[in-house]
C-alpha cells in the first residue's frame, strides 16, 4: 500500500516547528530551507545554515528529522546540507525578516 | 492540514539520514567539560572582586608586592585562564570544524589547574616562593597538556586559516608566559638557601636564577605580565572573534587579509614588546605603536564586521565584547604612554601603571569574556538538556534562558565600576575604591544570578508541546 502524500505546504508548516536557538526563529522563517520534495514516503530536505561551522548543525538536522518523522506515511528523511548557495537574509520570509530585524 | 506533535513522540528507531559533511556539534567535547572550567573561573572571579573590596590597598599602593600579586594571580590564572581554556575546548573544535584530540587529557588538565593556581594564589599572599614554584609547576603540567591537547587539535584541522593561526599564536605565547613565570619564580627561590632542594633540581633553578637575575626584576615581571595578557589572553579574543563575532552577528569577515595582518602586528608586536621591556630598551614606545597598530587594524575590520551583519539588534552579550574591545583604545593610549623612555619614575606612574593592568585584565579581558560567557554557557546548557529535544517539543531560545535585564544591569554597573575604580585608583584613595569594587561585584552578582538561571534548565527544563504549526515564526526574543 502506498504511503499518503503530503503536500510541501504541510511539511513546511511542519518545519516551522524547528527554530534556530540562537537567533529564536524557525528555519523556514530564516529561509534555511531551498526545497522540500516527497516521494514513496522518503522526505527530502535540502536546506542550509547561517554560518559553515554552525554549532547547531546536527541539532537542527536533528530537529528537522524528529519532527517530520511524526507527520503520517513518513518513513524516512533526507536532510540534504547545502552550502551553496550561500544563505543570505534575502532568503527570509518577511515574518523572518521582521523577527531579527534583518538589513537586507 | 494540522499538525500536533507530543513531546518525544518521535521514536529513536525510525530511519533517519542526514547527507552532509560531519556536523561541528559533534566535533565539541561533553558538555560538562567546559562547564566545569567556567563554574571555577566564576568562583575565583567572585572570590577576586570580594577580595578587592576587603583590601582595596592593593590599587592603591604599588604593585610589587605579595597581595597585588597574588590577586592579579587570582584574576589571571583563576577566573581568566581557567575560562578561556574551558571556552578554548569548546570553541576551538567546533570553530575549526574538527575534534578535541582528547577529553580525558582536558580533565586531568583541570585538576592540575586548580591544584597550581588556588596553591599558587594562597603561597603568593605568604609570598612562600618555593610553594609558588611547586604549585606553578602542577599548573605547568596542566598548562602542558593543554598546550599538547590544542596542537594535536589543530593538526587535524581540514584547512588553515586565521582563527586558526590566531590559536596558534596564542599558545605559542602562552607556552612562553608560563615558563617566564616559572623562571622569574626560581630566580626568587634562589634568594632563599634553605629552600633549595638538593640535587638536579638545584643546578637547574640555579642556572634558570642566574639568567633570569641579570634583568632588573619589575622588568621582568612586566614582560612576563604581557605576554600572558596580550599574548595569550587578547591574541585569543582577536583569533576567535573572526569566528564568533560574525557568526552570532549574520555576518562574515570583510577583509581577510586585514584580518591576518592584524595577528601579524600583534605577533610582530608583541615580540618587541617583551624583549624592549626586558631590557629596558628606550625602543618600547616602537613596538608598544606597533601592538597598538594590531588593535587598529583589528577594530577597523571588526567595525566593518559589525557595519555588515544582517541580524539588526545587538544583544547584551556581544555588547560586552564590543564594549572590551573599545576598551582596547584607552588601553594602547596608555600602554604608549607608559613606555615613554623619559616617563618620571614616580607615584603617579606607579598608579598609571596598576590603572593599566586593571584597565586590561579586567577593563578589556574580563568584559569580554563575561559577554561571550552569555554565549557558551547558555549554548553547553542548551545542548544538554534540548538538543535532543528540537523538533519534538517547544523548547526555549537561548535567550530565552536567562534575563536580559540582569545583562543590562550587569553592563552599566560594569562600566560604571570600572570608571570610579580607575579614578579611585589614580586618586589611591581605598574608601572610594570600595564604592568602585561594589559596583563591579554587583555587575558579577548579575552574571552568577543569568548563568545560575540557565542552569537551573539542568533541573527544570521548560519543555512544552507544540501548538498548531501554522503560523508559529519562532520564540520570540
Amino acid at each position: 500500500m502506498n504511503a499518503p502524500e503530503i503536500s510541501d505546504d504541510t511539511i513546511l508548516e511542519t518545519l516551522r516547528q524547528v527554530i534556530d536557538p540562537e537567533i529564536g526563529c524557525n528555519i523556514v522563517d530564516l529561509g534555511l530551507v531551498y526545497s522540500v520534495a516527497m516521494d514513496d514516503g522518503v522526505v527530502t530536505i535540502k536546506m542550509t545554515l547561517t554560518t559553515p561551522g554552525c554549532p547547531m548543525h546536527e541539532t537542527i538536522c536533528g530537529g528537522v528529522q524528529n519532527v517530520l518523522h511524526e507527520l503520517p506515511g513518513v518513513r524516512d528523511v533526507q536532510v540534504d546540507l547545502v552550502w551553496e548557495p550561500r544563505w543570505n537574509p534575502a532568503m527570509m520570509t518577511d515574518a523572518g525578516r521582521q523577527f531579527i530585524g534583518a538589513r537586507i | 492540514m494540522e499538525v500536533s506533535l507530543p513531546i518525544s513522540g518521535a521514536a529513536d528507531s525510525v530511519p533517519r539520514s542526514v547527507k552532509a559533511a560531519t556536523g561541528p556539534t559533534a566535533n565539541a567535547p561533553s558538555i560538562t567539560l567546559p562547564l566545569r572550567f567556567m563554574i571555577a573561573g566564576l568562583m575565583a572571579l567572585s572570590t577576586g572582586v570580594i577580595w578587592l573590596i576587603a583590601q582595596p590597598s592593593v590599587l592603591t599602593t604599588y604593585h610589587y608586592n605579595q597581595n597585588v600579586i597574588a590577586l592579579t594571580h587570582l584574576f589571571v590564572l583563576g577566573w581568566i585562564c581557567t575560562v578561556v581554556m574551558g571556552a578554548m575546548y569548546q570553541l576551538v573544535p567546533v570553530a575549526l570544524e574538527t575534534k578535541l584530540f582528547s577529553e580525558r587529557l582536558a580533565k586531568w588538565q583541570f585538576v592540575f589547574h586548580v591544584i597550581g593556581f588556588v596553591g599558587m594564589v594562597w603561597m603568593f599572599r605568604r609570598w612562600n616562593m618555593t610553594q609558588v614554584g611547586h604549585f606553578g609547576s602542577a599548573l605547568t603540567f596542566g598548562v602542558a597538556l593543554f598546550i599538547y591537547n590544542l596542537i594535536r587539535t589543530l593538526a587535524r584541522v581540514p584547512k588553515w586559516n586565521v582563527i586558526a593561526t590566531g590559536v596558534a599564536s596564542a599558545l605559542g605565547w602562552l607556552t612562553f608566559a608560563v615558563l617566564a613565570g616559572l623562571s622569574l619564580a626560581a630566580a626568587k627561590i634562589s634568594f632563599d638557601p634553605d629552600a633549595i632542594p638538593n640535587g638536579t633540581v638545584v643546578a637547574m633553578i640555579t642556572g634558570i636564577s642566574r639568567v633570569v637575575r641579570q634583568f632588573e626584576p619589575l622588568s621582568a615581571m612586566h614582560a612576563h605580565a604581557h605576554l600572558g595578557a596580550i599574548g595569550f589572553f587578547i591574541m585569543l579574543i582577536v583569533g576567535v572573534s573572526y569566528k564568533l563575532v560574525p557568526m552570532f552577528m549574520l555576518s562574515e569577515i570583510q577583509n581577510h587579509r586585514r584580518a591576518l595582518v592584524s595577528i601579524v602586528l600583534l605577533n610582530l608586536g608583541l615580540i618587541g614588546t617583551f624583549f624592549t621591556i626586558l631590557y629596558r630598551s628606550p625602543l618600547k614606545p616602537v613596538f608598544a605603536l606597533l601592538v597598538t597598530m594590531a588593535f587598529i587594524v583589528y577594530g577597523w575590520e571588526l567595525i566593518a564586521i559589525v557595519r555588515a551583519r544582517k541580524r539588526q539588534p545587538i544583544d547584551w552579550g556581544i555588547r560586552y565584547f564590543l564594549t572590551a574591545v573599545a576598551l582596547l583604545a584607552p588601553l594602547s593610549i596608555l600602554g604608549v604612554v607608559l613606555s615613554w623612555p623619559r616617563l618620571p619614575l614616580n607615584a603617579f606612574t606607579g598608579q598609571l601603571e596598576n590603572v593599566y593592568g586593571f584597565l586590561g585584565l579586567i577593563g578589556v579581558i574580563s568584559f569580554a569574556i563575561m559577554g561571550m560567557l552569555y554565549k557558551i554557557v547558555p549554548f553547553l546548557v542548551w545542548f544538554g538538556v534540548y538538543s535532543r529535544h528540537i523538533g519534538k517539543a517547544k523548547v526555549p531560545a537561548l535567550a530565552e534562558m536567562y534575563s536580559a535585564r540582569w545583562q543590562a544591569v550587569g553592563y552599566w554597573t560594569f562600566l560604571v565600576g570600572l570608571v570610579i575604580t580607575i579614578a579611585t585608583t589614580l586618586r589611591m584613595n581605598p574608601l572610594c575604591l570600595r564604592i568602585g569594587g561594589g559596583f563591579l561585584a554587583v555587575s558579577v552578582a548579575s552574571l552568577l544570578v543569568n548563568v545560575a538561571s540557565v542552569i537551573k534548565h539542568f533541573f527544570r527544563p521548560q519543555l512544552r508541546p507544540f501548538a498548531a504549526p501554522a503560523s508559529a515564526v519562532g520564540n520570540r526574543l
